[in-house]
């Protein structure tokens, strides 16, 4: 058993993680990073393999090895969810993501009071625990501009400082800059879609993403080869965390990576501190970092799960879990889709960033008075790829046919040999809410391949409020379809209440200790140098991607670690 | 997993130089002289033909890579112009992605195969590759839809779902993986494949796309003409 000692140890060296360890390296702080999967290089992601990326999902974790079960409900027996969102590798999920990379609304951070205050007390759907969250937009806005420059995010600013800005997103929260890049060039979905949807009175805008319209800091920009989404990028013009912080990190001097670990437990003593973590090897060593601070940052699942495993008689439910809320108030974005299908041009969705490449967002958050619309909050609305990837592959596997055609035979050969280079897909990211019943524990029966218990969700997302919100999404979107002149507009049929993308909660942070896990900097309230990091710590969860939201909490995390913490150890709050 | 991924890439690409991955670089003297093999084997229906063209032996037996080829090809068939599961040489991609990646779904297949082949001897008096097209197509349906009581494990729709799937990406998966033939998934739907970049003129077309060949990860073909 090996045994190394520093002063920080990151479990996770993905979007938060990577953050931190380059932040944590420059303040002179010594830092070991863990990570389960390998360290890429840009070069690994030259072949343009849709099986092995999109169909097989190699850069992200093997189910088999690495299962996380699900089950609709506590009554039901869990089995292993196909595929995982998130990464298995330095870099995490920033390296096969989208890229996608939003700010949130201003109501986005107090949901439950915006809620209230517009439509009453009696709006807030029953069995919901939206709490808002302790911190609000304007104090977090100067990390969202700070991980916008430093990595590298292409987009147009829809509101400057209070102005409007025509053909940005005019409503999204005020911003004091413009996003660093010019945003992505424009495909002929966008050529489809934002005429069709201004002429419905709608506010389109490319989507802002963490991928480079020109050069920036010494990498190039973006060649449109459409091998985004679930692909490493090939010249490195995806602002992964892989090609921005971890070099960062690495110039330090003292940042140490340690890949092929599977951390397995946090230590603790009777103090009430954390002492270190210990990790299986590649070669299935037993080994131990002690350190002076532990980060948490690999994805949900893991964090709770780590936190369960790491009980102690000191915690007996779990480290930092005094509130009982680990595990609780789990969130997952549905996609609402439709398709549009031309007869007389080609769209050639496979040209491009494939990532909801551009989007609306008139019907999200609280942008639109939901009186009497029978549920609250609502879904930023995209068009694209159907599998957020535009191969025939994804699109074979993400597309279903419109009523009348088949899935297989002569028939459906004839529209896809059709239709695959001249339709779109239009999805809504629903924000679905927390309810504290929708949860993940430790699996009794299924197991990894180290032998620790995998992680089970309960979760299901047809709720009256979500679905009447997925109903009036979906019409929405039929009607741009039809406005962008499409020959033929269905809409996609519902799984039966899986989680989707975005997995999120689980350690949620807020302002009371008794209905949360951690503190606005995500420090345990129980065990101060102790801290969570990740969408883990989201009360509730947009209509937007949580990537970005993730890298800006990390580096207020950071400059409070750096700045406060390490002059005087101890609760930030 | 990046180990095992290497692993895979090597056992494809070793078996790849006699077979699937390399298929665009056969000479068509080689590729005649095999339809003229073919030819001279004994005469049966399109569908058993099919079987017999297709190229297999990592995993299926004989007879059973006749019931994948001609189960694969109803789902996707070919006619002129459209090239379809034979034509891609999906049997081939399923063949060796059941003796690598997929060797723990051999018993999925070794059990769907016969319980197929049960439901068909019970409906029709004979195993599915030697039905016709029109009965081959009724099945199916009735896989598809759960209507085959000879079915306990797999199910029949989880029988169904996996060919189809395989299916799908034996036809669009690069030919590095043994299907895709000539790229023929791609020329079907109009993809050009592994292009590195689009400029602003390919993305503001409403054409499709001609301007550089198809290209896929081992080798160029000379032409997107399908």
């Amino acid at each position: 058993m090996a045994i190394e000692k520093t002063d920080v140890v990151i479990v996770g060296v993905g979007a938060a993680g990577g953050i931190l360890a380059a932040e944590l390296g420059k303040a002179g702080m010594k830092v070991i990073g863990l990570e389960r999967g390998p360290r890429l290089k840009t070069s690994d992601f030259e072949p343009h393999d849709e099986l092995r990326y999109f169909q097989r999902q190699d850069l992200r974790p093997d189910p088999k090895r690495m299962p996380v079960t699900w089950r609709p409900n506590a009554k039901a027996t869990a089995h292993p969810i196909p595929s995982q969102n998130n990464g298995n590798q330095a870099g995490g999920g920033t390296v096969h993501y989208g890229a996608v990379s939003w700010r949130f609304h201003e109501d986005d951070f107090r949901v439950r009071s915006q809620t209230i205050e517009r439509y009453g007390a009696d709006a807030i759907p029953e069995g919901s625990s939206i709490i808002d969250w302790p911190l609000s937009y304007a104090e977090l806005e100067p990390y969202y501009e700070r991980a916008e420059y430093e990595l590298g995010v292409s987009g147009k600013a829809g509101n400057l400082k209070g102005k409007k800005v025509d053909g940005g997103n005019v409503f999204e929260a005020s911003r004091q800059r413009d996003y660093p890049l010019p945003p992505l060039l424009n495909d002929q979905v966008g050529a489809n879609f934002e005429p069709a949807a201004r002429n419905l009175g709608l506010h389109p805008f490319p989507t802002p993403h963490a991928i480079l319209s020109q050069r920036y800091k010494d990498r190039p920009g973006c060649t449109y080869c459409g091998f985004c989404q679930a692909f490493g990028c090939h010249v490195g013009a995806k602002s992964s965390i892989l090609v921005t912080k971890l070099p960062e990190a690495d110039a330090t001097g003292n940042f140490k990576l340690i890949t092929g670990a599977m951390c397995y437990r946090v230590n603790s003593d009777n103090s009430g501190k954390v002492t270190g973590v210990s990790y299986y090897g590649p070669d299935r060593s037993d080994n131990t970092i002690e350190a002076d601070i532990v980060i948490l940052a690999p994805f949900i699942y893991d964090n709770v799960r780590l936190l369960l495993l790491s009980k102690t008689e000191k915690f007996p439910d779990g480290l930092a879990n005094s509130s009982g809320h680990v595990g609780r108030h789990i969130m997952a974005h549905i996609g609402a889709r439709a398709f549009a299908a031309f007869d007389d041009r080609h769209v050639n969705v496979y040209m491009g960033p494939s990532a909801q490449k551009n989007s609306l967002d008139d019907y999200n958050a609280d942008n639109f008075d939901h009186k009497d619309l029978g549920f609250i909050r609502g879904a930023q609305i995209s068009a694209g790829p159907a599998g957020l990837e535009g191969g025939p592959l994804g699109t074979a596997m993400s597309m279903n046919p419109p009523p009348g055609v088949p899935r297989w035979g002569a028939a459906y050969r004839d529209f896809f040999a059709k239709y695959y280079t001249r339709h779109t897909a239009l999805t809504g990211q629903t924000e679905n809410l927390p309810y504290a019943d929708q949860a993940i524990d430790l699996d009794p029966n299924v197991r990894d391949a180290w032998g620790l218990p995998a992680p089970r969700m309960t979760y299901d997302w047809r709720r009256p409020n979500e679905k009447a919100r997925v109903e009036f999404i979906q019409k929405k979107m039929v009607e741009i379809g039809r406005a962008m002149g499409a020959a033929q507009v269905w809409t996609a049929p519902f799984g039966p209440g899986a989680p989707g993308a975005h997995h999120q909660g689980g350690t949620r942070m807020g302002s009371e200790p008794h209905e949360s896990v951690v503190n606005k900097y995500s420090q345990s309230w129980d065990v101060p140098n102790l801290f969570i990091m990740g969408s883990s710590t989201h009360p509730t969860m947009s209509g937007f991607n949580p990537t970005l939201t993730i890298q800006a909490l990390a580096y207020m995390t950071a400059e409070a670690i750096v700045n406060r913490y390490r002059k005087n150890p101890g609760a930030l709050i | 997993m990046s180990k095992h991924d290497e692993g895979r890439r090597a056992f494809l690409v070793a078996l790849g130089a006699g077979a699937a991955a390399t298929t665009a670089l056969v000479p068509d003297a080689l590729a005649k002289s095999n339809h003229q093999h073919q030819a001279d084997a004994p005469a049966m229906d399109h569908a058993g033909m099919a079987g017999m063209s297709a190229r297999h032996g990592a995993f299926f037996n004989d007879e059973d890579s006749r019931t994948i080829a001609a189960f694969t090809e109803r789902l996707m068939p070919g006619a002129p112009g459209k090239p379809g599961a034979t034509d891609a040489d999906v049997l081939n991609y399923i063949d060796l992605a059941l003796a690598g990646p997929y060797a723990d779904e051999q018993y999925f297949y070794r059990c769907g195969v016969a319980q197929l082949d049960a439901h068909c001897t019970q409906s029709y008096g004979k195993p599915f590759r030697n039905l016709t097209s029109a009965q081959q197509d009724e099945t199916i349906a009735a896989l598809e839809q759960g209507k085959a009581p000879a079915f306990v494990w797999p199910t029949a729709q989880a029988f169904f779902n996996t060919v189809h799937k395989h299916t799908m990406e034996g036809l669009f998966a690069d030919p590095i993986y043994g299907g895709n033939k000539d790229f023929a998934g791609w020329r079907l739907v109009g993809f050009p494949g592994a292009q590195p970049e689009f400029t602003p003129e390919d993305m503001q077309s409403r054409e499709a796309f001609t301007r550089e060949p198809i290209i896929g990860l081992q080798v160029r073909a000379k032409s997107v003409k399908g």
